[in-house]
């Protein structure tokens, strides 16, 4: 056999799932993704002041303590206090300047409140690491499909013979925006129902960054609280995006470096690589601003989202184009 | 072990996508933004029609297990999009696309691209306790569906923005092709 189907096939054993892993812990705190975002338990929606105070960052471990990367239940709960941790020291994390005002707010609702309240048991039990989704085999038919895609693919020298319709398909420069669009739904669609995760390009970028940000600004309660770095899953996709990229134009044909975009930059800018390298930097900071303050970037909210029908969605889409269309306007407006 | 290969496989199929629709060229971004090449359009309506009947068919089937629903706050969500959609059509990049770009050989990705996303990251990582609760208080917040909101059925609401979809798409599949001259007005 020749070293590239072995290579490929390698590749879909290793792909084909056996066991999925919890969905806890991908981007927020495990804390987040099993009270809220799963529901067994959600707070942050309630009645009392200091959880919707609260509410718009991941902070449940800097008042309650517990292990927010676990993913199980029992570890995530450990070091956990009912009903809080030092309130003061918590407070002071964030408001350093009035942190004893405001803890005292806290003591007196404490003191106020009945005895004993134990709190309820949550309603149901957590999906537990490890256990067996019955979603494996539509991730298991996904992960085959693409293997033998690459067999085929890797296999170029042969690729007629595989069948000219597909040799085709994958030296195409470009496909039918339907094609390819179907293919990224049915991708966006194996993720959400097989692993319950989002594509989300722009948390990648987050989780990468945060390893500078603890590092440079260690007392920014972002970086304190809420943004721990991380190799997540998010940042293995983002790998695989720059192989799939890397494949579609190799294969095509499209692959080589390059510094300036191939049509429209330089008649409009000039061809200068520095113009395109700072303009480039300042479009990408902003990008990457807007999905922070949006909750997320093209992929993880708008199509992600859109795909679940969240109305943050497309309330995300309106606010691209009604930023964009002035944008490219103010640009272009003297361009024929 | 299973999760990263998962990532990967999906990750090699979302470069692959991006590729083929051509979202690695400046001028294709850039121009849904002057309403000149709908492609961009097509191929995102596309993806959440695709994407959204396929969720629903993986629910009926009991495949599916919780669904990652983005929380919705208006403000937060729209205030973004507008930064995000300035940045979008300033360098012809969204975060995907960058990282599709440098796949492709694109030094500009590799360097602006790169640098800025982690600028971007740290910035808005510095502005977070300023800006977000004003933006997230501003108006009210939920981690409901539009299918929630309106009380109907998943299902009906999955098929009707497939079915509204592919109307549109087939109402502008002569608006902003590429091929055609540019429209003077």
């Amino acid at each position: 056999m020749r070293p590239a189907i072995l290579i490929a096939l390698a590749f879909a054993v290793v792909a084909a799932p056996r066991s999925s892993t919890a969905q806890c812990s991908a981007n927020a705190s495990s804390c987040v993704s099993c009270h809220e975002t799963q529901g067994l338990r959600p707070v942050l929606g309630d009645a009392q002041p200091w959880h919707v105070d609260h509410g718009f960052g991941d902070l449940c471990s800097a008042c309650h303590g517990g292990a927010p990367g676990e993913e199980d239940q029992t570890r995530a709960h450990r070091g956990r206090r009912e009903p809080l941790i030092a309130i003061e020291d918590a407070c002071a994390g964030c408001h350093r300047d009035d942190a004893a005002a405001r803890a005292a707010g806290y003591q007196a609702a404490l003191a106020a409140r009945p005895p004993e309240a134990p709190s309820p048991p949550p309603p149901r039990a957590p999906r537990v690491a490890g256990t067996s989704r019955p979603a494996d085999p539509y991730l298991a038919a996904l992960a085959l499909a693409l293997a033998l895609a690459l067999v085929v693919a890797v296999r170029r020298p042969r690729l007629a013979a595989a069948g000219p319709a597909l040799a085709a398909a994958v030296r195409a420069p470009t496909w039918s925006p339907y094609a390819a669009g179907a293919l990224l739904g049915a991708i966006v669609g194996t993720a959400a129902v097989a692993l319950g995760r989002p594509l989300a390009a722009s948390s990648a970028v987050d989780k990468l960054a945060a390893y500078l940000g603890r590092w440079w600004f260690a007392d920014a309660p972002y970086y304190r609280y809420q943004m721990a770095p991380g190799i997540t899953w998010q940042v293995w996709l983002v790998i695989g995006v720059l192989g799939g990229a890397f494949a579609s134009a190799r294969w095509s044909g499209q692959a080589r470096w390059r510094w300036l975009p191939d049509a429209q930059w330089v008649p409009r800018f000039g061809p200068s690589r520095g113009r395109r390298l700072v303009v480039a930097f300042l479009g990408a900071v902003l990008v990457q601003v807007g999905a922070g303050i949006a909750g997320g970037c093209t992929s993880g909210l708008a199509i992600s989202g859109g795909a679940v029908l969240a109305p943050a969605a497309f309330l995300f889409m309106a606010g691209m184009f009604a930023g964009g269309i002035p944008t490219a306007w103010l640009w272009y407006r003297r361009a024929p | 072990m299973t999760g990263v290969a998962s990532a990967l496989v999906l990750g090699f199929g979302f470069g692959w996508a991006l590729h083929k629709a051509g979202l690695t060229r400046y001028d294709r971004i850039v121009n849904i933004y002057r309403l000149r090449d709908l492609t961009v359009l097509r191929f995102m309506l596309t993806a959440l029609a695709v994407a959204a009947v396929a969720i629903e068919v993986g629910r009926a089937l009991g495949w599916a297990g919780h669904l990652h629903v983005p929380p919705t706050a208006a403000a937060a969500n729209l205030v973004g999009g507008v930064v995000f959609g300035v940045g979008m059509a300033t360098a012809g990049y969204c975060p995907g696309t960058i990282v599709a770009e440098a796949g492709e050989g694109r030094l500009d990705a590799w360097l602006a691209g790169g640098a800025g996303l982690v600028v971007g990251a740290l910035t808005f990582g510095l502005l977070q306790p300023t800006i977000m609760p004003v933006l997230r208080g501003a108006t009210p917040t939920g981690r409901g569906t539009v299918a929630d909101l309106l009380g109907a059925s998943p299902w009906l609401v999955a098929v009707v923005f497939a079915l509204a979809v592919a109307l549109v798409l087939v109402l502008v599949r002569r608006v902003g092709r590429p091929s055609e001259p540019a429209r003077t007005r």
